[in-house]
Protein backbone atom coordinates (compact mmCIF):
# COMPACT_ATOMS: atom_id res chain seq x y z
CA UNK A 1 0.00 0.00 0.00
CA UNK A 2 1.33 3.40 -0.90
CA UNK A 3 0.68 6.68 0.82
CA UNK A 4 -1.92 7.33 -1.86
CA UNK A 5 -4.48 4.76 -1.07
CA UNK A 6 -7.05 4.53 -3.83
CA UNK A 7 -8.50 1.18 -2.98
CA UNK A 8 -11.34 2.26 -0.76
CA UNK A 9 -13.46 -0.58 -1.94
CA UNK A 10 -15.82 2.03 -3.32
CA UNK A 11 -15.65 1.46 -7.04
CA UNK A 12 -16.80 5.01 -7.73
CA UNK A 13 -13.63 6.39 -6.18
CA UNK A 14 -11.57 4.42 -8.66
CA UNK A 15 -13.44 6.07 -11.46
CA UNK A 16 -13.79 9.75 -12.24
CA UNK A 17 -16.18 10.41 -9.40
CA UNK A 18 -19.93 10.28 -9.36
CA UNK A 19 -21.65 11.69 -12.40
CA UNK A 20 -25.20 12.47 -13.19
CA UNK A 21 -26.17 10.56 -16.29
CA UNK A 22 -29.20 12.10 -17.93
CA UNK A 23 -32.01 9.99 -19.26
CA UNK A 24 -32.58 9.65 -22.99
CA UNK A 25 -36.14 10.87 -22.54
CA UNK A 26 -34.91 14.12 -21.00
CA UNK A 27 -32.53 14.74 -23.92
CA UNK A 28 -35.34 14.08 -26.38
CA UNK A 29 -37.63 16.54 -24.57
CA UNK A 30 -34.93 19.21 -24.68
CA UNK A 31 -34.40 18.59 -28.41
CA UNK A 32 -38.12 18.85 -29.18
CA UNK A 33 -38.40 22.06 -27.13
CA UNK A 34 -35.44 23.54 -29.02
CA UNK A 35 -37.01 22.65 -32.38
CA UNK A 36 -40.34 24.19 -31.36
CA UNK A 37 -38.54 27.34 -30.20
CA UNK A 38 -36.79 27.54 -33.59
CA UNK A 39 -40.26 27.67 -35.12
CA UNK A 40 -41.20 30.37 -32.61
CA UNK A 41 -38.07 32.33 -33.64
CA UNK A 42 -39.14 32.30 -37.30
CA UNK A 43 -42.77 33.06 -36.40
CA UNK A 44 -41.85 35.99 -34.16
CA UNK A 45 -39.70 37.49 -36.93
CA UNK A 46 -42.84 37.74 -39.13
CA UNK A 47 -44.57 40.00 -36.63
CA UNK A 48 -43.43 43.59 -36.27
CA UNK A 49 -43.09 44.48 -32.62
CA UNK A 50 -41.29 47.68 -33.52
CA UNK A 51 -38.45 48.56 -31.20
CA UNK A 52 -39.01 45.31 -29.25
CA UNK A 53 -38.10 43.11 -32.28
CA UNK A 54 -34.49 42.68 -31.22
CA UNK A 55 -35.38 42.15 -27.58
CA UNK A 56 -37.92 39.44 -28.42
CA UNK A 57 -35.59 37.62 -30.84
CA UNK A 58 -32.77 37.66 -28.28
CA UNK A 59 -35.09 36.55 -25.48
CA UNK A 60 -36.15 33.46 -27.46
CA UNK A 61 -32.51 32.72 -28.38
CA UNK A 62 -31.53 33.09 -24.72
CA UNK A 63 -34.14 30.56 -23.63
CA UNK A 64 -32.80 28.13 -26.26
CA UNK A 65 -29.22 28.79 -25.17
CA UNK A 66 -30.15 28.22 -21.51
CA UNK A 67 -31.63 24.82 -22.40
CA UNK A 68 -28.46 23.81 -24.29
CA UNK A 69 -26.23 24.99 -21.42
CA UNK A 70 -28.28 23.49 -18.58
CA UNK A 71 -29.11 20.12 -20.12
CA UNK A 72 -26.96 19.27 -23.16
CA UNK A 73 -23.86 20.78 -21.52
CA UNK A 74 -24.88 19.36 -18.14
CA UNK A 75 -24.16 22.61 -16.31
CA UNK A 76 -27.20 22.00 -14.11
CA UNK A 77 -25.34 19.10 -12.47
CA UNK A 78 -21.81 20.47 -12.74
CA UNK A 79 -19.67 21.65 -9.82
CA UNK A 80 -20.07 25.17 -8.42
CA UNK A 81 -16.64 26.29 -9.67
CA UNK A 82 -17.38 25.16 -13.24
CA UNK A 83 -20.73 26.94 -13.15
CA UNK A 84 -19.09 30.15 -11.93
CA UNK A 85 -16.31 29.99 -14.54
CA UNK A 86 -18.60 29.46 -17.50
CA UNK A 87 -21.56 31.60 -16.48
CA UNK A 88 -19.27 34.50 -15.47
CA UNK A 89 -18.23 34.79 -19.14
CA UNK A 90 -21.77 35.96 -19.84
CA UNK A 91 -21.46 38.54 -17.08
CA UNK A 92 -18.33 39.96 -18.71
CA UNK A 93 -20.05 39.77 -22.08
CA UNK A 94 -22.88 41.92 -20.73
CA UNK A 95 -20.31 44.50 -19.63
CA UNK A 96 -18.89 44.55 -23.16
CA UNK A 97 -22.36 45.04 -24.65
CA UNK A 98 -23.34 47.60 -22.03
CA UNK A 99 -20.39 49.93 -22.64
CA UNK A 100 -20.43 49.43 -26.41
CA UNK A 101 -24.10 50.35 -26.64
CA UNK A 102 -23.67 53.13 -24.07
CA UNK A 103 -21.10 54.63 -26.43
CA UNK A 104 -23.57 54.46 -29.26
CA UNK A 105 -26.40 55.89 -27.22
CA UNK A 106 -24.41 58.87 -25.95
CA UNK A 107 -22.58 59.68 -29.18
CA UNK A 108 -23.67 62.83 -30.94
CA UNK A 109 -24.96 61.88 -34.36
CA UNK A 110 -25.80 64.29 -37.17
CA UNK A 111 -27.62 63.86 -40.43
CA UNK A 112 -29.40 60.88 -41.92
CA UNK A 113 -26.21 58.86 -42.18
CA UNK A 114 -25.27 59.10 -38.56
CA UNK A 115 -21.65 58.05 -38.95
CA UNK A 116 -20.71 61.65 -39.63
CA UNK A 117 -19.80 63.32 -36.43
CA UNK A 118 -19.79 67.05 -36.85
CA UNK A 119 -17.48 68.69 -34.36
CA UNK A 120 -19.27 71.08 -32.08
CA UNK A 121 -18.18 74.65 -32.80
CA UNK A 122 -17.19 76.64 -29.78
CA UNK A 123 -16.83 80.36 -30.00
CA UNK A 124 -14.60 81.44 -27.24
CA UNK A 125 -14.95 85.05 -26.30
CA UNK A 126 -12.81 87.10 -24.06
CA UNK A 127 -14.78 87.67 -20.90
CA UNK A 128 -15.31 91.28 -20.11
CA UNK A 129 -12.87 92.47 -17.50
CA UNK A 130 -14.50 92.48 -14.13
CA UNK A 131 -14.30 95.76 -12.36
CA UNK A 132 -12.15 95.45 -9.35
CA UNK A 133 -13.67 95.99 -6.05
CA UNK A 134 -13.34 99.37 -4.47
CA UNK B 1 4.84 0.99 -7.51
CA UNK B 2 7.26 2.95 -9.65
CA UNK B 3 10.70 4.06 -8.59
CA UNK B 4 9.61 7.56 -7.50
CA UNK B 5 7.33 6.23 -4.84
CA UNK B 6 4.08 6.91 -6.69
CA UNK B 7 2.07 4.09 -8.03
CA UNK B 8 0.10 4.80 -11.17
CA UNK B 9 -3.64 4.84 -10.73
CA UNK B 10 -5.44 2.61 -13.19
CA UNK B 11 -9.15 2.68 -13.84
CA UNK B 12 -10.14 -0.86 -14.76
CA UNK B 13 -11.99 -1.58 -18.00
CA UNK B 14 -15.64 -2.56 -17.48
CA UNK B 15 -15.41 -5.36 -20.02
CA UNK B 16 -13.11 -7.22 -22.40
CA UNK B 17 -13.91 -4.87 -25.31
CA UNK B 18 -12.55 -1.90 -23.31
CA UNK B 19 -9.07 -0.92 -22.21
CA UNK B 20 -8.18 0.37 -18.71
CA UNK B 21 -7.30 4.04 -18.25
CA UNK B 22 -4.08 5.02 -16.53
CA UNK B 23 -4.43 8.35 -14.73
CA UNK B 24 -1.74 10.84 -15.79
CA UNK B 25 1.17 10.71 -13.31
CA UNK B 26 0.75 14.34 -12.20
CA UNK B 27 -2.69 13.61 -10.75
CA UNK B 28 -3.28 11.82 -7.48
CA UNK B 29 -6.78 10.57 -8.18
CA UNK B 30 -9.07 10.02 -11.18
CA UNK B 31 -11.45 12.58 -9.69
CA UNK B 32 -8.67 15.17 -9.59
CA UNK B 33 -7.77 14.41 -13.20
CA UNK B 34 -11.37 14.74 -14.30
CA UNK B 35 -12.11 17.95 -12.39
CA UNK B 36 -8.86 19.64 -13.46
CA UNK B 37 -9.44 18.89 -17.13
CA UNK B 38 -13.04 19.94 -16.93
CA UNK B 39 -12.30 23.24 -15.17
CA UNK B 40 -9.63 23.97 -17.79
CA UNK B 41 -12.06 23.24 -20.57
CA UNK B 42 -14.76 25.48 -19.09
CA UNK B 43 -12.16 28.27 -18.94
CA UNK B 44 -11.40 27.69 -22.61
CA UNK B 45 -15.11 27.77 -23.46
CA UNK B 46 -15.40 31.06 -21.54
CA UNK B 47 -12.72 32.54 -23.84
CA UNK B 48 -14.68 31.23 -26.82
CA UNK B 49 -17.77 33.08 -25.57
CA UNK B 50 -15.70 36.26 -25.33
CA UNK B 51 -14.20 35.72 -28.81
CA UNK B 52 -17.64 35.55 -30.38
CA UNK B 53 -18.86 38.19 -27.93
CA UNK B 54 -16.60 40.79 -29.57
CA UNK B 55 -18.15 39.97 -32.94
CA UNK B 56 -21.66 40.14 -31.50
CA UNK B 57 -20.81 43.56 -30.01
CA UNK B 58 -19.74 44.73 -33.48
CA UNK B 59 -23.00 43.38 -34.89
CA UNK B 60 -25.13 45.19 -32.34
CA UNK B 61 -23.22 48.46 -32.75
CA UNK B 62 -23.52 48.58 -36.54
CA UNK B 63 -27.06 47.24 -36.44
CA UNK B 64 -27.99 50.23 -34.28
CA UNK B 65 -26.17 52.58 -36.66
CA UNK B 66 -27.50 51.21 -39.95
CA UNK B 67 -30.69 49.25 -39.25
CA UNK B 68 -31.80 49.54 -42.91
CA UNK B 69 -28.50 48.12 -44.16
CA UNK B 70 -28.85 45.15 -41.85
CA UNK B 71 -32.51 44.60 -42.66
CA UNK B 72 -31.82 44.62 -46.42
CA UNK B 73 -28.65 42.55 -45.98
CA UNK B 74 -30.53 39.92 -44.01
CA UNK B 75 -33.09 39.68 -46.80
CA UNK B 76 -30.30 38.63 -49.20
CA UNK B 77 -29.77 35.49 -47.11
CA UNK B 78 -32.07 32.51 -47.52
CA UNK B 79 -33.77 32.16 -44.12
CA UNK B 80 -35.02 28.69 -45.06
CA UNK B 81 -31.44 27.44 -45.47
CA UNK B 82 -30.62 29.13 -42.16
CA UNK B 83 -33.55 27.39 -40.48
CA UNK B 84 -32.53 24.02 -41.97
CA UNK B 85 -28.99 24.52 -40.69
CA UNK B 86 -30.34 25.47 -37.27
CA UNK B 87 -32.32 22.22 -37.21
CA UNK B 88 -29.28 20.25 -38.39
CA UNK B 89 -27.14 21.71 -35.58
CA UNK B 90 -29.82 21.14 -32.93
CA UNK B 91 -30.20 17.51 -34.04
CA UNK B 92 -26.43 17.07 -34.02
CA UNK B 93 -26.24 18.57 -30.54
CA UNK B 94 -28.77 15.97 -29.44
CA UNK B 95 -26.86 13.09 -31.09
CA UNK B 96 -23.69 14.37 -29.39
CA UNK B 97 -25.41 14.45 -25.98
CA UNK B 98 -26.61 10.89 -26.62
CA UNK B 99 -23.08 9.90 -27.71
CA UNK B 100 -21.64 11.19 -24.43
CA UNK B 101 -24.37 9.35 -22.53
CA UNK B 102 -23.58 6.14 -24.43
CA UNK B 103 -19.91 6.46 -23.51
CA UNK B 104 -20.84 7.08 -19.87
CA UNK B 105 -22.84 3.83 -19.88
CA UNK B 106 -20.17 1.80 -21.75
CA UNK B 107 -22.29 1.34 -24.88
CA UNK B 108 -19.58 1.25 -27.53
CA UNK B 109 -21.76 0.66 -30.58
CA UNK B 110 -24.22 3.38 -29.64
CA UNK B 111 -21.37 5.84 -29.01
CA UNK B 112 -20.03 5.12 -32.50
CA UNK B 113 -23.47 5.55 -34.12
CA UNK B 114 -24.32 8.80 -32.29
CA UNK B 115 -20.88 10.31 -32.91
CA UNK B 116 -21.08 9.25 -36.56
CA UNK B 117 -24.47 10.96 -36.90
CA UNK B 118 -23.01 14.12 -35.32
CA UNK B 119 -20.21 14.18 -37.90
CA UNK B 120 -22.82 13.73 -40.65
CA UNK B 121 -24.64 16.75 -39.19
CA UNK B 122 -21.42 18.76 -39.32
CA UNK B 123 -20.87 17.77 -42.95
CA UNK B 124 -24.48 18.60 -43.83
CA UNK B 125 -24.15 22.00 -42.18
CA UNK B 126 -20.97 22.83 -44.09
CA UNK B 127 -22.43 21.65 -47.43
CA UNK B 128 -25.42 23.99 -46.99
CA UNK B 129 -23.06 26.77 -45.90
CA UNK B 130 -20.96 26.16 -49.04
CA UNK B 131 -23.97 26.69 -51.31
CA UNK B 132 -24.93 29.82 -49.38
CA UNK B 133 -21.43 31.25 -49.78
CA UNK B 134 -21.49 30.27 -53.47
CA UNK B 135 -24.65 32.33 -54.03
CA UNK B 136 -23.15 35.32 -52.21
CA UNK B 137 -20.05 34.98 -54.37
CA UNK B 138 -22.13 34.93 -57.56
CA UNK B 139 -24.04 38.05 -56.57
CA UNK B 140 -20.80 39.81 -55.70
CA UNK B 141 -21.87 40.36 -52.11
CA UNK B 142 -18.83 38.43 -50.90
CA UNK B 143 -16.32 37.89 -53.71
CA UNK B 144 -14.15 35.18 -52.18
CA UNK B 145 -11.29 35.47 -54.69
CA UNK B 146 -10.94 39.15 -53.78
CA UNK B 147 -11.15 38.83 -49.99
CA UNK B 148 -7.51 39.84 -49.62
CA UNK B 149 -7.51 42.07 -52.70
CA UNK B 150 -6.10 45.56 -52.82
CA UNK B 151 -8.32 48.32 -51.46
CA UNK B 152 -8.86 51.00 -54.10
CA UNK B 153 -7.88 54.22 -52.38
CA UNK B 154 -8.95 56.34 -55.39
CA UNK B 155 -12.56 55.15 -55.56
CA UNK B 156 -12.83 53.82 -52.02
CA UNK B 157 -14.44 50.65 -53.33
CA UNK B 158 -13.81 47.32 -51.63
CA UNK B 159 -12.46 44.58 -53.90
CA UNK B 160 -14.61 41.87 -52.31
CA UNK B 161 -17.92 43.78 -52.37
CA UNK B 162 -19.17 44.29 -55.94
CA UNK B 163 -22.96 43.92 -55.51
CA UNK B 164 -23.48 43.09 -59.22
CA UNK B 165 -27.28 43.32 -59.02
CA UNK B 166 -27.23 46.47 -56.91
CA UNK B 167 -29.45 45.06 -54.17
CA UNK B 168 -27.69 47.11 -51.52
CA UNK B 169 -27.50 50.28 -53.59
CA UNK B 170 -30.17 52.14 -51.62
CA UNK B 171 -28.60 51.80 -48.17
CA UNK B 172 -25.41 53.21 -46.67
CA UNK B 173 -22.36 50.97 -46.29
CA UNK B 174 -23.97 47.84 -47.74
CA UNK B 175 -20.73 45.92 -47.35
CA UNK B 176 -20.90 46.19 -43.53
CA UNK B 177 -23.59 43.55 -43.14
CA UNK B 178 -21.73 41.10 -45.37
CA UNK B 179 -18.39 41.74 -43.65
CA UNK B 180 -20.00 40.85 -40.33
CA UNK B 181 -21.96 37.95 -41.86
CA UNK B 182 -18.82 36.43 -43.38
CA UNK B 183 -16.61 36.95 -40.33
CA UNK B 184 -19.11 35.47 -37.90
CA UNK B 185 -20.20 32.51 -40.02
CA UNK B 186 -16.65 31.71 -41.19
CA UNK B 187 -15.27 31.62 -37.64
CA UNK B 188 -18.30 29.60 -36.60
CA UNK B 189 -17.79 27.29 -39.61
CA UNK B 190 -14.15 26.82 -38.60
CA UNK B 191 -15.42 25.62 -35.22
CA UNK B 192 -17.79 23.20 -36.97
CA UNK B 193 -14.88 21.73 -38.95
CA UNK B 194 -12.61 21.49 -35.88
CA UNK B 195 -15.49 19.96 -33.89
CA UNK B 196 -16.10 17.33 -36.57
CA UNK B 197 -12.38 16.46 -36.53
CA UNK B 198 -12.45 16.09 -32.75
CA UNK B 199 -15.52 13.85 -32.91
CA UNK B 200 -13.76 11.63 -35.48
CA UNK B 201 -10.85 11.40 -33.02
CA UNK B 202 -13.33 10.39 -30.30
CA UNK B 203 -14.70 7.69 -32.62
CA UNK B 204 -11.18 6.36 -33.16
CA UNK B 205 -10.66 6.11 -29.38
CA UNK B 206 -14.11 4.58 -28.92
CA UNK B 207 -13.32 1.90 -31.51
CA UNK B 208 -10.22 1.05 -29.51
CA UNK B 209 -12.33 0.78 -26.36
CA UNK B 210 -10.65 3.69 -24.58
CA UNK B 211 -13.89 5.29 -23.37
CA UNK B 212 -16.28 3.63 -20.94
CA UNK B 213 -18.15 4.21 -17.68
CA UNK B 214 -14.81 4.48 -15.85
CA UNK B 215 -13.23 7.00 -18.22
CA UNK B 216 -15.13 9.19 -20.66
CA UNK B 217 -13.43 12.56 -20.06
CA UNK B 218 -12.40 13.29 -23.71
CA UNK B 219 -15.90 12.40 -24.97
CA UNK B 220 -17.41 14.74 -22.38
CA UNK B 221 -15.12 17.65 -23.34
CA UNK B 222 -15.55 17.26 -27.10
CA UNK B 223 -19.29 17.11 -26.44
CA UNK B 224 -19.11 20.45 -24.62
CA UNK B 225 -17.21 21.96 -27.56
CA UNK B 226 -19.85 20.75 -29.98
CA UNK B 227 -22.68 22.18 -27.87
CA UNK B 228 -20.89 25.54 -27.86
CA UNK B 229 -20.92 25.51 -31.68
CA UNK B 230 -24.68 24.99 -31.46
CA UNK B 231 -24.99 27.70 -28.80
CA UNK B 232 -23.34 30.33 -31.02
CA UNK B 233 -25.52 29.42 -33.99
CA UNK B 234 -28.69 29.79 -31.91
CA UNK B 235 -27.87 33.53 -31.79
CA UNK B 236 -26.42 33.82 -35.31
CA UNK B 237 -29.55 32.47 -36.99
CA UNK B 238 -32.04 35.17 -35.88
CA UNK B 239 -29.45 37.96 -36.05
CA UNK B 240 -28.21 37.24 -39.57
CA UNK B 241 -31.14 35.58 -41.35
CA UNK B 242 -34.13 37.20 -39.69
CA UNK B 243 -32.48 40.55 -38.78
CA UNK B 244 -34.75 41.97 -36.06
Amino acid sequence: MSAHDHSHGDHGELQMGHHHISSSAMFLNVLLTLLVLTGVTVGASRIDFGAANMLIAMAIASVKASLVIAFFMHVKWDTAINKIVFLSSFLFLSLLFLFTLADHATRRMDGEINVTRTPVQFQWTQPAPQPHGN
Amino acid sequence: MSHDGHHSVVIPAPGPEFVPHTVAHHFDTPVQEFQSAKLGFWLFLATEILLFGGLFAAYFYYHEMYPETFRLGGQQLDWKLGAINTTVLLLSSWTMAMGVRSAQTSQKQKTMVFCGLTVLGAIGFMVIKFFEYKAKNEHGLVVFSELFGQYDTATGSLPWFKDYVGVMAGVPHGHLFFAIYLTMTAIHGLHVVIGAGLILWIMKGTAKGRFHSGYFLPVDLVGLYWHLVDLIWIFLFPLLYLVP
